[in-house]
């Protein structure tokens, strides 16, 4: 298959409404096709590959594609194509110590639409189509261009939003006369808000707002919701991740389900979110777009644990198809099965998850947090 | 008939405060002793651990296996390397040196804290066992708060001081709370000397909760290095004695804790000499775990090597570096010296520089943070006392080579300790742990004038 079949078949799938272990056979059809191309067009990416084995010829399973490791962004140029075809590059966030990891995209139409179709079902789902007022503690695209996030978020603004929405971070300030007129507003209109951020920012905020006495006009109306993502080093205190988001809901008067982190990073073309607005009867964890396939393996052997197990956590993104589609992240994870033992969704376990909160790590904490792994009290 | 559960949120708060108070009433009996009747009961205690033939450390060995990640072999090998290196002779000196000087001063007298907490910090016993025993000579109760990774040294200590000095026994408790219980940690954190070990957010989270009149003692977050030179390339029988020192350093305690070396830097060494380097530690560590065997890592220690391994073996597919590994161990041999994640756990990174000039330039983000070095093939001039365990003071002369500027901008840095590969984590008991005298930071005194 060549590359535009696989993204004109992809599109297509992410246009439907089917659930992620649908078609299985489907996703592994077109992982391993996705490889080949890579396999063929990406020469870091078939070295690694060669240098295990590794090739079209005989890997024949999805669990076979070899995943890259996601710091491996960082020291090579992983795309399938001419370095001047380029014409949009994502950078993890660091400093100027820290090298960035790089996507680096010839299109944007599949990385949005996998985005768009991911936020659209998983967040905004009854929203769709309404233009909510939508503030996002993160910089704009002129500020930030580079930053996959705020690109996911110009989408989301561009493609659901109202004119009205802003990026209340501005060079490093949050602007929150610009959001409490913006709840002002909504809660006159009785129109649900969308706030969205990094999870730092909520911090801030929320250290901010700590001694506001007038909490009432913090309330969010019926059908707010809101979306934390991102680590905290370097940024903020760091805050577990069920305490940000009781104290996110109870400062802005939601019930917790309408608070939903998003586990993402740059180097993926896909984002999983919180179950909680699509089952919000259901256990809180990440939902996997069909499109996307997350395992979980033994460190040591690369081998998939049993259902349910802590492990490593690999992805395999369909949308990644320009650079490789098989990652191997630094986090760890448990898949989340219903009473009769399907995979309903993943956990992801650990201190602080994902590319962009690693990312977010000054480069002495890079050596020092693995040396006191054992040192720690 | 069913039993009654009693929710008791205070129990550890209520335990340790119960151990402050007996540390109060033995506080004078402590006190009442001289300096060198508390220095030679306490000699004798830390003789009793560090003796040839020790049954505390054995005992020590068999209880910690069972409660912590290592193996028994790397326990037992730890403990010993590192406690028979500790004198109660050179204990003696060092007080003497660092406290019975200054109290040969007239009218000089020590005014001993009512009583010490030590935070402990860690899973390897040594800087507890000390931590816990140097106050007491210098008068101090001690109340030890055990960490939760090593949940057998602070019992096992009591009982040996209460074997050889039962008076002194009744002015050391210790106890274990949970971190997050605040109320216990408030009490502990009453003392008006807190001695604690931990990571910097650790220290500031401890040293924020004590009272500024009193003294604070904090041992935190420091990792050490290996620096070779290029001598280690036309010197086969000292290649051969660098890597079985490195092969030792990693493979002791597993890596963990601010001696071991996260990184050896090769100055100015050929590809190949450092290739070879890389196969011989991975070698000489494949025949240590026969006796050492790797203990149990975390799933996110175990996912962190898995990473790195994986990042390194796509550089070295690509023709940048090398990547040397087997289950229980790896060695990557860098193009760079650019800083990377040290997952520990056996892995050892080799980053060639340039120049001494160089490799000041790749240290400097960590000054501050270097804890002890081990060099080998650096032509040192004046510094043969590297190798027999003394500071750098070789780097003071007057006229400087570049690597006395290398040695000196690490001493600088916060280096406190220069070695030789095998020796990183078996440092001298008179060790200046974070630059610090053993004694005089947790030491008080009162100087009485003659006007008085």
């Amino acid at each position: 298959m060549s590359r535009a079949q696989i993204e004109t078949e992809l599109l297509a799938w992410m246009r439907e409404d089917s659930a992620p272990d649908e078609d299985a056979a489907r996703f592994e059809r077109l992982a391993l096709a996705i490889f080949v191309f890579q396999f063929e067009s990406c020469e870091p990416y078939q070295r690694f590959c060669a240098s295990m084995n590794q090739t079209p010829a005989s890997v024949d399973r999805l669990e076979a594609i070899p995943p890259v490791p996601a710091g491996a962004f960082k020291e090579f140029a992983l795309r399938c194509f001419p370095a001047e075809a380029t014409c949009k590059t994502f950078r993890t966030s660091g400093t100027s110590l820290d090298r960035r990891g790089e996507l680096h995209l010839d299109t944007l139409v599949l990385y949005e639409a996998s985005l768009l179709a991911s936020l659209q079902r998983y967040f905004m789902l009854d929203l769709c189509g309404t233009g909510p007022e939508m503030h996002f503690l993160a910089p704009s695209g002129e500020e930030s261009p580079d930053s996959s996030l705020t690109h996911m978020f110009e989408v989301l603004r561009r493609e659901e939003g109202s004119p009205t929405s802003t990026f209340d971070l501005r060079d490093g300030s949050l602007d929150l006369d610009s959001l409490v007129e913006a709840i002002r507003s909504a809660q006159s209109r009785n129109e649900p808000l969308i706030v969205a951020g990094t999870s730092f920012a909520f911090v801030h905020l929320l250290d901010a707002l700590a001694d506001t006495e007038d909490t009432d006009r913090w309330l969010l109306p019926t059908g707010s919701r809101l979306m934390e993502t991102g680590g905290f080093k370097g940024r903020s205190r760091v805050v577990p991740r069920e305490e940000l988001r009781t104290a996110i809901a109870s400062r802005f008067g939601l019930d917790e389900r309408a608070v939903v982190n998003q586990y993402g990073m740059t180097e993926l073309g896909s984002q999983f979110y919180d179950s909680t607005l699509l089952d919000p009867d259901g256990p809180r964890r990440k939902l996997t777009p069909p499109w996307t396939r997350v395992r979980f393996v033994d460190p040591a052997s690369g081998v998939d644990v049993p259902a349910g197990d802590l492990g490593q956590i690999v992805i395999h993104d369909l949308a990644n198809t320009g650079s490789v589609a098989a990652i191997q992240t630094a986090d760890l994870g448990r898949a989340i099965l219903d009473s009769d033992g399907r995979e309903i969704g993943f956990d992801v376990a650990g201190r602080e998850v994902g590319a962009e909160a690693r990312g977010c790590s000054i480069a002495t904490d890079v050596m020092l947090d693995a040396s006191m792994l054992r040192v720690e009290s | 008939m069913s039993r009654l559960e009693i929710d008791w949120p205070d129990e550890a708060a209520e335990r340790v405060r119960a151990a402050q108070g007996r540390l109060r009433l033995a506080g004078p009996a402590l006190r009442d002793r001289t300096f060198e009747d508390r220095l030679e009961s306490v000699a004798k205690i830390l003789g009793d651990w560090t003796a040839p033939d020790s049954p505390w450390r054995r005992e020590l060995a068999t209880s910690l296996a069972a409660a912590s990640p290592f193996s028994h072999g790397t326990i037992q090998e730890g403990l010993d390397a590192a406690l028979t290196r500790w004198s109660p002779e050179a204990f003696i000196a060092c007080a003497e040196n660092e406290v019975g000087s200054q109290l040969a001063h007239r009218g000089t007298r020590l005014a001993p804290f009512d009583w010490t907490t030590v935070v402990a910090g860690g899973s390897i016993p040594m800087p507890t066992i000390l931590s816990s025993l140097l106050p007491l000579v210098l008068g101090s109760p001690v109340l030890l708060r055990e960490t939760r990774k090593d949940p057998v040294t602070a019992s096992l200590l009591a009982r040996s001081i209460q074997a050889t000095d039962p008076e002194l026994s009744r002015a050391f408790e210790a106890v274990s709370f949970p971190a997050v219980d605040l109320s216990a940690y408030a009490i502990a954190l009453e003392a008006p000397c807190v001695v604690a070990t931990g990571s910097d957010e650790t220290l500031a989270a401890i040293s924020s909760r004590v009272d500024s009149s009193h003294r604070f003692v904090g041992y935190g977050h420091r990792f050490s290095i290996a620096i070779l030179g290029r001598e280690i390339a036309n010197n086969e029988p000292l290649l051969e004695e660098v890597a079985a020192g490195l092969a030792l350093d990693l493979a002791r305690w597993d890596q963990s804790g601010c001696l071991s070396p996260v990184v050896a830097y090769l100055v100015d060494v050929p590809k190949s000499v450092a290739s070879r380097l890389a196969h011989q530690i991975s070698e000489r560590l494949a025949e240590l775990s026969h006796n050492m065997p790797l203990g149990d890592l975390s799933p996110s220690q175990g996912a962190s090597i898995a990473s790195e391994r994986s990042e390194a073996r796509m550089r070295a597919a690509s023709g940048i570096g090398r990547l040397v590994e087997t289950p229980n161990h790896t060695i990557t041999l860098e193009a760079d010296a650019q800083p990377r994640p040290a997952p520990l756990g056996r892995f050892l990174r080799l980053m060639p520089v340039e120049s001494p000039d160089a490799l000041v330039r790749a240290l400097e983000p960590f000054s501050g943070h270097l804890s002890n070095v081990a060099i080998a093939g650096l032509s040192v001039p004046g510094a043969t006392n590297i190798h027999s365990e003394k500071n750098a003071s070789a780097s003071n002369n007057i006229s400087q080579t570049p690597i006395q500027s290398l040695l000196g901008w690490l001493s600088r840095a916060g280096v406190s300790r220069f070695t030789k590969p095998g020796r990183l984590q078996t440092p001298p008991i008179d060790w200046p742990h974070d630059g610090q005298p053993v004694f005089s930071p947790l030491s008080r005194f009162t100087q009485w004038t003659q006007s008085v």
